[in-house]
């Protein structure tokens, strides 16, 4: 069972919530999302587990149960090449659920016209496969969003 | 088994939005599919794990490839996806 943490603090608004179809009809898959506080803000990895995968706007972190969980900083923001993020970590790197991926600031995001909202989602699963699936609230960086058995 | 070699036309790669579209094609077949950089290892076209993991790009090739029926009709509307500049404005 894998316990899937917020990688950011803020508002859940739920995947419906994301502004792009394929997210919000979970077409990549089940998972919910968060509307990022606005200011300097890090994102951490949602599980423990290995990097298998980090764009400066999205990484993939699969843990020992061979769970991928996919963050999504912001829509359309692989367009921006990397600009306003850090990487703060590397691809391949094991990590810590809580340990610091990416800074960005979402208050930059939203300036240049894109909206912030942070999809997590749950690759390769069923819908039916999370639980406690939080659509609603506020969290911080850390709480937990679903529970992926 | 057919396969087939195509170059990936979407400019962010075949990432979120394209491979969503793609695995959620390939998912619909009976057989195996994969996808392959040309001399890697082919991972499950219908594993979005696998194929964010694999990491094609813009411009580069990978071969796709299918077996069973309605290996050919598949691995058309896999290359016309991959084709499309941006599959979304579809």
């Amino acid at each position: 069972m894998t316990r899937v943490l917020s990688p950011v603090s803020g508002r859940v608004v739920g995947l419906a919530g994301v502004p792009d179809p394929v997210f919000a009809q979970a077409m990549v898959g089940p998972g919910t999302a968060v509307d990022p506080a606005r200011g300097p803000g890090q994102a951490i990895a949602p599980v423990t587990g290995k990097i298998v995968k980090l764009h400066p706007h999205a990484y993939v972190v699969v843990d020992a149960e061979g769970h991928g969980v996919l963050v999504h900083l912001g829509i359309d923001t692989v367009k921006l090449k990397g600009e306003g993020f850090e990487l703060l970590a590397a691809e391949g790197d094991e990590v810590t659920a809580g340990q610091p991926v990416v800074g960005w600031n979402p208050a930059v995001i939203e300036a240049g016209g894109r909206s912030p909202i942070c999809a997590v989602v749950a690759l390769d699963a069923n819908a039916d496969a999370l639980s406690d699936v939080r659509e609603a609230g506020e969290v911080t960086t850390g709480d937990e969003l679903f529970t992926w058995r | 088994m057919s396969e087939r070699k195509v170059t990936i036309e979407s400019r962010v790669g075949l990432h979120a939005r394209p491979a969503a579209l793609f695995v959620q094609t390939a998912a619909k077949a009976p057989g195996e599919v994969t996808v392959a950089k040309p001399g890697g290892k082919p991972v499950n076209a219908k594993s979005i794990l696998a194929v964010l993991g694999m990491d094609a790009r813009h411009g580069e090739e990978v071969v796709i490839s299918a077996d069973g029926e309605g290996a050919d009709t598949l691995l058309d509307s896999l290359e016309a996806l991959l084709s499309k500049p941006e599959p979304e404005s579809a």
